[in-house]
Order: structure tokens, then sequence, then C-alpha cells
């Protein structure tokens, strides 16, 4: 089963677009490649989504449908929320 | 220089709020008069004004503060501003989903009752907020 991760941010956000290629290495690494449905979620574009997730903050991370992050997780961090998937 | 209550009028403030904002380090007098009055220059007055244009746009005080930090700050940029103005806006759209959930359910209400003479005790909208939306009107 695949994993949706969405990166919720505001184009031209540079923490958020190293954060982006950091925690998507991070995340097919440890899934692999074809398990992880990675998108990046501008939020100025889809503000509504963005709220239903009850985005607040940015850069915030929502994994399938849920907000996991609202604020940019450290790398150790995102693996313990990944393991916590693989484990559920 | 100006003295509190020009500075407040000029502003179209009150000389207390000026009082806030400078217990709040927003904008602090440039000096004081030796028997220690306040005395504002141009730059408090536009930073006055800034307070002011940004409540407009709905910043609180301590985000204004966090705005006029982001703006002495030598590290910070534009996109450092624009961050926090998105995040406002999220803020904003958070409390307008809320406040159309209120008028969804106050249409809800009003649909219970075609109003009248009937005594309150047999209210559907008094009704339905002791019983719960849920329940159907009498």
């Amino acid at each position: 089963m695949s994993v949706r991760i969405e990166l919720i941010a505001a184009p031209g956000c540079g923490k958020c677009a190293v954060a982006q290629a950091k925690l998507h290495a991070i995340a097919t690494t440890m899934l692999g490649e074809d398990a992880v449905v990675w998108r990046e979620v501008n939020v100025l574009e889809e503000l509504d989504y963005a709220v239903s997730l009850g985005v607040l903050s940015m850069p915030a991370i929502a994994v399938n449908g849920e907000l996991k992050f609202s604020s940019l997780p450290t790398p150790e961090r995102f693996r313990a929320m990944l393991s916590s998937l693989e484990h559920s | 220089m100006h003295t509190i209550g020009e500075a407040a009028a000029l502003s179209g403030v009150t000389p207390d709020t000026l009082r806030y904002y400078e217990k709040e380090r927003l904008v602090m007098p440039a000096s004081k008069t030796g028997a220690g009055y306040r005395l504002y220059d141009d730059e408090a007055l536009r930073r006055i004004h800034f307070i002011k244009t940004a409540q407009h746009c709905g910043f609180a005080l301590a985000e204004i503060h966090e705005l006029m930090t982001l703006k002495q700050a030598d590290s910070a940029c534009c996109a450092d501003v624009r961050s926090v103005a998105i995040e406002k806006k999220l803020r904003i759209a958070h409390k307008l989903q809320a406040l159309q959930a209120m008028s969804k359910a106050l249409d809800e209400l009003i649909e219970r009752c075609a109003g009248g003479a009937a005594a309150t005790e047999d209210c559907p909208i008094l009704a339905a907020l002791e019983n719960g939306l849920s329940v159907v009107a009498r």
C-alpha cells in the first residue's frame, strides 16, 4: 500500500525546498520509491484543502490526509513517524 | 518632536494606546522632556501608521511585533514576511470556516421556527439548543 505524503508550503520558500528534498529522500529510502506518493501542495492554490487539514503554519506535512507536522520535523522525527506507519 | 497628545491626534489613536504600545515595546518615545513628558519623532509616527495598517489586515499586536522584528533583522528576507502573511491568511480561513459552520447551524435553528406569538416554552429554537441540534423539531 502506498503512503501519500504531502508537503504544504508556499512557493518560493527556501527552507521548504531544502526540507522537501531531504524528507523525500528519507521517505523513499525507508519505504521504497514505489510506495511513496509525494506531493507538494501550494498553500495559496489549495488554501481550502490546507485549512481542512488544519494547517496553521508552514511548512506542514500531512500523511494519508492527516496532518502530522505543523512545522519542519527533524529527520529523526520524520523517520520515527514513518516507522510508526510501517508498524500500524 | 511631538508630545503624546499631538502624536496621538496626528495618528488617530489615543494617548493611552501610545502608552500601551510603549509597554509592549512597539513604539518607544524618541526622548523625554526634563519633566518626564514623552516626545515622539517622525519615525515613531511611521511605526504607529505601520501598526494601524497591519491591524487593518488582521494582524494582532504580537504578530505586528514579529513583523517589525523581521523588518529590522539583517538575516530576514521577503520570504519570511510573506510566510507570516500567508500563515495569517490560513488562521483567518480557519476562523471563516468556523463562522460558516456557525451560520449554517443558525440556519438550521431558524428553519425550525416559524416565529409567531407562541410561548417561549414551545420555542423550537430554545428546545433545539437545550436538546442538541439533531433533535427533530416538534
